[in-house]
C-alpha cells in the first residue's frame, strides 16, 4: 500500500487518543481550562459516567468570537505567549484538548466577555458548525455530548459507570487541592459529589479545603511543612505517622499547581517518615512544590502526569528535610484518631438501649474502619486450664501514685503526671484536659532506639574488614551506581569499590551487622538506587539491628514501676522526637480528652 | 524382635546417636532411631539425611528384628531409669508398637518400620587413613570457632581438610574463616592419606564428631572420597555428605611480610580484653590497641556508655601503632592458644594480622582489623 499523508479528522482522533483517555481526562482538560482562564467558581456535571454528558461551567473571562472559532482547531491555544516551552506557567499550553475533545464526541462551546453578547461554536464528532450568538453569562460553558461515539474501539474500553464517576472524583478531588481560592462544584448522575467554597490559599484555609477532600481524620492529625530553598519552595500538611493506610492513594504531590504523581515522591515519602511507619503503610499527606517554570520540563506526558525537574536530587533533598523537620517538631505526638478510636470502642459497648442517642453519629463521623481492631478482652478467650489461688493474685494498681498530691507542673505538660500503672503495662496519667495511656513497653523502647540511632549518627559505625574482599558481580549499571555512591556507603560501614565490568569488591562491612549475607545486602542496594536513585537498604539493616537491640535493653511489660519512673518516662517522651509511635509504628499512647470522656457519659 | 540390654550400655549408646537427630522434622521418621537385633548385639542407626551416626551395644538378644523408636523419648526414658537395671526391649511380630520394660516400669512407643528408615549408602570410599582420635580433635578444636554461620557463603560453613605443604613434609591440614578471621592447624599427614581430596567438613558434622571423639583415645579411621566422609572410632561410626562448593584460596590472605612483632602474656592480655570490653555495649564493638615499645594499652570507647583503658606490658620495638579489633575475635582466639606467649605478627591498621600461639607451631590465626 502507498504511504499517504493521513487526514486531518484521523489525526486529531490519534491525538485524541492519547490525550482523552477516559471520560475523566476530559473532565480534566476542560477544568483545566477554567482555571486557565482565571475562573473563581467552576460547576461540573456528569451524566451516565460522563458518556453521556460532561458539562463544565465557569465564570473566567471568556473568549471573543474570533477566539472561539479558532479554539476548537488542533495546536490553536492562548497559553504559550511567546512560543517558549521552557517557561510553561499556565496548565494547559499544547492546544490539544479541544479539537481531540471534538473529534470524539458533539463538543459545544457557550461564551462571553461580557453578559448577554455571548457566542456558541459547535463541533460535531469533528465537523465544526457555525459559530452562532448565544444568550450566556460571563464566562464559558462546555458541554461534551456522546462522548467516544465516533471512536467505538475506545468505547468498548470505557469501564462502568461507577468506576468512571470515581476516576471523575479523584481527578477533581486533586484540581480542588491544588486550587483552594475557586469554588468547585462537581455532580456526578444525581448525587453532589463535591461541593467546595472558596477559601484563602494558605495555612489553615488551605487545610479546611484539605480536610474537606482527605477526611476529617487528616484535619486533625495533620502537621504543617513549609520550606524553601533558593530553587524551590515545599508547603502543604502531612499527616501524623500513626495516622496511615495500605496503600499511596492519599499522598497528593503537585508541582506548581499540578497534581502529578511522580515516583520522587514516593521515595521521598519514605525516606522521611522511614521507621516511623510500620511495614507496608502509607502515611496521608497533600504537597506542593513551587518551582520557577524554567526549572521543571511538563511537556513529559500527554496527561502531564509526570513532570521532570532539571534538579530531582535538590528537590527530593528539600522534601525529605522538610517533612523530617515537621515530624520532628511534632516530636512525641501521637495521633488524636487513637482517642478517638478508643472512644469508639467504648462507646460501642454500651448496649443501644443506653446509648445517648443523639451522641452515637458524632462519635462515628468520620466513617473510616479503625485500623487496628479492638483486641478481645481476655475473658473471652478460652480459660487457662491451670487455675491459680485466687487469694494470691493481686491487683497490680500501683497505690503509691495516688497517695502523693499531683504536682501542678506535671499535669501541665503534655502528658501529664502519671497517676497509675494498670496491669504491669499501662501507664494511666493525667493531664489538665485529658487521660493518657500509655504503653510502656512500647514507648521505652522507642526511646531506647532513638537513643542508639543518635549513638549510631554520633559514634560512627563501625566496619569490620574482610579477609576475603567478597567479589559481587552486578548489572554494569548497578556496579557503576554503587560505586558512584561508595562514599555515601563507607559512612554506613560498607566499603565497596569497583571491581572490573559489572562487579563490585566488599572490604569492609558493618561490624553491627556480623556475618551478613553481603551478596544479598548489596542486591537489595542496587536495586533500590535503581528503581528510587537512593537507597534505604543498609540504614534499614543497621536501624534493624539498633531496633532488635533496643527491644531487649527495654523496660518490659509486666514490670512495675515506680511513680518516679512512670513520670521519668513521660518526660523523656516529650524530649524525645518520634516517640509517639513504636519502632512497628503502632501508637505508644492514646490520649482521651475530658470533653470525650464526658460525652460518654451523656455529660456534654 | 526380642532382647534384654543393660541401662548404661544402651544410654552410652543412645547418647552417640541422638544428638543427630533434629527435634523438629517434617519428616516424621527422622526423629526415630533405627535398632537393630541380631546375634548378640544392638545397633543403632540415626540420620538428619545430611549425616548418619552408627553404634553398637552388647546385648541379649533371645529374637532378631528390627525396628524404629522415636530417639529423644527413648533417650529421655533411659535416662530416667535407674543406674544398673535391665531394660527389655520387644516388638511383638509386626505390630507398630515397642514395649519397653524396666523393674515396674513399662513404656509402650509408637514405632515407625525400618525398611522406610534412610540409608546414606555410603560404600567404599577410597581413600582411608588412621589419625589419633586426639590429633583429630586438635585440628576441629582450634579451627571451628572461625566457621562461619552465614548460609549464603555455603562453602565457608565448614572446615576445609586437605593436604598441603611440600612433597617432603606434606600435612595435613584444616582451615576455617568466616571472612573476618581464619585459623588454620596442621599435622604430619597420616599414612595413607595422601591422595584425599580437599574437602569441607559441615559445621554440623564437625559438632558430632568433636562430641563422639572425646570419649575416644584410640585410632580414628577416615575414608573419603570427593563427596562423602566417614569417620570410624571404636564402635561409634559417622558417615557425612561434605559440603559441595570450592573453598577460597585462603593462602592468599596469610600475610607473608608483616614484620611488626608484638609477644604478650597471653593470660594477661585475654584479661585486659575482657575487662575493657565490659564498655562495649553492642556485638562487634572495637577494642583498640595502641602498641608502643614495651607497651600496649588496650581501650574502649562507647559514646553512650563511656570508656576504659588498661595498659600492660609487652615485648616490642617496632614503630609504635594503632589498630582496632572486635573483642570477641581476640578472645576466641586467645581462647585456642595452649602457650604463655602470643606472637601477633602486623603490618598496618587496615591489612591483616597473624597471630601464632607460641605453644603450638602448627596453629596459625589471621585476624582482620576493624575501623572506627
Amino acid at each position: 500500500m502507498a504511504i499517504r499523508q493521513l487526514p486531518p479528522q484521523t489525526v486529531n482522533r490519534i491525538a485524541a487518543g492519547e490525550v482523552i483517555e477516559r471520560p475523566a481526562s476530559v473532565v480534566k482538560e476542560l477544568v483545566e481550562n477554567a482555571i486557565d482562564a482565571g475562573a473563581r467558581d467552576v460547576e461540573v456535571v456528569t451524566v451516565n459516567g460522563g458518556l453521556s454528558l460532561i458539562r463544565v461551567t465557569d465564570n473566567g473571562r471568556g473568549m471573543s468570537q474570533d477566539d472561539l472559532a479558532l479554539c476548537v482547531e488542533r495546536h490553536a491555544t492562548s497559553k504559550l505567549a511567546d512560543d517558549d516551552l521552557s517557561t510553561i506557567s499556565t496548565l494547559g499550553f499544547r492546544g490539544e484538548a479541544l479539537p481531540s475533545i471534538g473529534s470524539v464526541a458533539h463538543l459545544s462551546i457557550v461564551t462571553a466577555q461580557q453578559a448577554g453578547s455571548g457566542f456558541e461554536i459547535v463541533v460535531d464528532r469533528g465537523r465544526k458548525e457555525g459559530l452562532k450568538p448565544a444568550a450566556s453569562n460571563v464566562g464559558t460553558k462546555v458541554e461534551v455530548r456522546d462522548l467516544f461515539s465516533a471512536t467505538p474501539a475506545r468505547l468498548k474500553f470505557v469501564k462502568s459507570e461507577r468506576s468512571e464517576n470515581q476516576a471523575i472524583n479523584e481527578i477533581m478531588k486533586r484540581i480542588a487541592m491544588a486550587h483552594p481560592d475557586i469554588a468547585f462544584t462537581v455532580t456526578t448522575g444525581q448525587r453532589t459529589a463535591l461541593a467546595l467554597p472558596k477559601s484563602g490559599v494558605s495555612g489553615d484555609d488551605l487545610l479546611a479545603r484539605l480536610g474537606r477532600i482527605m477526611g476529617k481524620d487528616f484535619l486533625n492529625d495533620a502537621i504543617p511543612v513549609d520550606a524553601a530553598t533558593e530553587a524551590a519552595t515545599v508547603r502543604g500538611f502531612i499527616g501524623l505517622p500513626t495516622l496511615n493506610r495500605a496503600d499511596a492513594s492519599q499522598q497528593f504531590l503537585f508541582v506548581n499547581g499540578r497534581p502529578v504523581k511522580d515516583k520522587l515522591l514516593f521515595g521521598s515519602v519514605r525516606a522521611a517518615y522511614g521507621d516511623l511507619l510500620p511495614r507496608g503503610r502509607s502515611p496521608m499527606l497533600a504537597l506542593f512544590v513551587d518551582v520557577a517554570p524554567t526549572d521543571v520540563d511538563v511537556n513529559v506526558h500527554p496527561a502531564k502526569v509526570e513532570v521532570r525537574f532539571r534538579d530531582a536530587g535538590r528537590v527530593r533533598g528539600l522534601l525529605i528535610s522538610a517533612m523530617r523537620a515537621a515530624l520532628g517538631e511534632a516530636g512525641h505526638q501521637a495521633s488524636a484518631f487513637g482517642g478517638v478510636k478508643t472512644i469508639d470502642t467504648l462507646a460501642s459497648s454500651i448496649t443501644p438501649s443506653t446509648a445517648n442517642a443523639s451522641y452515637a453519629p458524632g462519635t462515628a463521623a468520620n466513617g473510616n474502619r479503625p485500623i487496628y481492631p479492638a483486641r478481645p478482652m481476655r475473658g473471652g478467650l478460652a480459660e487457662d486450664l491451670q487455675a491459680p489461688f485466687d487469694a494470691v493474685t493481686t491487683p497490680s494498681a500501683n497505690a503509691d501514685a495516688t497517695l502523693d498530691p499531683i504536682p501542678a507542673d506535671d499535669m501541665r505538660c503534655p502528658l501529664g503526671a502519671a497517676r497509675a500503672q494498670l496491669h504491669e503495662t499501662y501507664i494511666v496519667a493525667q493531664t489538665e484536659n485529658s487521660v493518657v495511656i500509655v504503653d510502656q513497653h512500647a514507648a521505652h523502647e522507642r526511646l531506647v532506639y532513638e537513643r542508639m540511632k543518635k549513638a549510631l549518627g554520633n559514634g560512627g559505625v563501625t566496619r569490620q574488614g574482610l579477609l576475603i574482599p567478597e567479589i559481587i558481580e552486578l548489572d554494569d549499571d548497578d556496579a557503576q551506581a554503587l560505586a558512584d555512591r561508595s562514599s555515601e556507603l563507607a559512612e554506613l560501614g560498607l566499603v565497596v569499590e569497583a571491581f572490573g565490568q559489572g562487579a563490585i569488591a566488599v572490604r569492609e562491612v558493618p561490624a553491627l551487622l556480623g556475618d551478613c549475607d553481603i551478596k544479598g545486602l548489596v542486591q537489595d542496594l542496587a536495586d533500590e538506587i535503581r528503581s528510587n536513585g537512593q537507597s534505604f537498604a543498609l540504614k534499614d539493616k543497621l536501624e534493624a539491628v539498633c531496633s532488635r537491640m533496643a527491644c531487649h535493653g527495654s523496660v518490659r511489660a509486666g514490670r512495675r514501676l515506680t511513680p518516679q519512673e512512670m513520670n521519668a518516662l513521660l518526660r523523656d517522651m516529650e524530649a524525645t522526637p518520634y516517640s509517639g509511635q513504636c519502632n512497628h509504628g503502632r501508637p505508644t499512647y492514646v490520649e482521651l480528652k475530658l470533653t470525650d470522656i464526658e460525652r460518654l457519659f451523656g455529660r456534654s | 524382635m526380642r532382647l534384654v540390654i543393660e541401662r548404661g550400655e544402651l544410654l552410652r549408646a543412645l547418647g552417640h546417636v541422638t544428638s543427630v537427630v533434629e527435634r523438629r522434622t517434617t519428616i516424621p521418621i527422622l526423629s526415630n532411631v533405627l535398632l537393630k537385633a541380631s546375634g548378640k548385639k544392638l545397633e543403632f542407626k540415626a540420620t538428619d539425611l545430611e549425616r548418619e551416626v552408627m553404634e553398637e551395644a552388647a546385648a541379649d538378644v533371645s529374637a532378631s528384628g528390627a525396628i524404629t523408636v522415636p530417639a529423644h523419648v527413648l533417650h529421655d526414658i533411659v535416662r530416667k531409669l535407674p543406674d544398673g537395671s535391665q531394660v527389655e526391649i520387644k516388638r511383638d511380630g509386626e505390630k507398630d508398637r515397642v514395649t519397653i520394660t524396666s523393674g515396674q516400669s513399662i513404656f509402650a512407643l509408637q514405632a515407625l518400620p525400618p525398611e522406610d528408615f534412610p540409608d546414606l549408602a555410603a560404600g567404599d570410599l577410597g581413600t582411608t587413613f588412621e589419625l589419633k582420635a586426639n590429633d583429630l580433635r586438635r585440628l576441629l578444636d582450634k579451627t571451628r570457632f572461625a566457621i562461619s554461620t552465614e548460609e549464603t557463603r555455603y562453602y565457608l560453613n565448614g572446615i576445609y581438610l586437605h593436604v598441603a605443604g611440600e612433597a617432603k613434609k606434606k600435612m595435613l591440614r584444616a582451615v576455617a574463616t568466616d571472612g573476618h578471621r581464619l585459623a588454620q592447624v596442621e599435622l604430619d599427614l597420616p599414612k595413607g592419606a595422601d591422595g584425599m581430596p580437599g574437602v569441607i567438613v559441615p559445621r554440623k558434622t564437625v559438632h558430632e564428631l568433636h562430641r563422639l571423639l572425646e570419649a575416644s583415645s584410640g585410632n580414628v579411621s577416615v575414608s573419603v572420597n570427593d563427596s562423602k566422609v566417614r569417620f570410624v572410632a571404636g564402635s561409634v561410626t559417622l558417615v557425612s555428605k561434605l559440603i559441595d562448593g570450592t573453598f577460597p584460596d585462603y593462602a592468599r590472605v596469610i600475610p607473608q611480610n608483616n614484620d611488626k612483632e608484638l609477644v604478650l602474656e597471653k593470660a594477661s592480655f585475654t584479661s585486659a580484653v575482657d575487662r575493657v570490653s565490659t564498655i562495649a555495649s553492642e556485638r562487634g564493638r572495637a577494642v583498640k590497641l595502641n602498641i608502643a615499645p614495651e607497651k600496649l594499652v588496650l581501650s574502649v570507647n562507647n559514646p553512650e556508655g563511656g570508656s576504659a583503658t588498661e595498659e600492660i606490658a609487652v615485648d616490642y620495638d617496632s614503630e609504635a601503632l594503632e589498630i582496632g579489633f572486635n573483642a570477641r575475635y581476640l578472645l576466641d582466639i586467645a581462647g585456642q592458644m595452649e602457650g604463655e606467649e602470643a606472637h601477633f605478627f602486623l603490618a598496618d591498621p587496615g591489612s591483616p594480622t597473624m597471630i601464632r600461639d607460641a605453644g603450638d607451631e602448627a596453629a596459625l590465626y589471621v585476624l582482620m582489623p576493624m575501623r572506627v
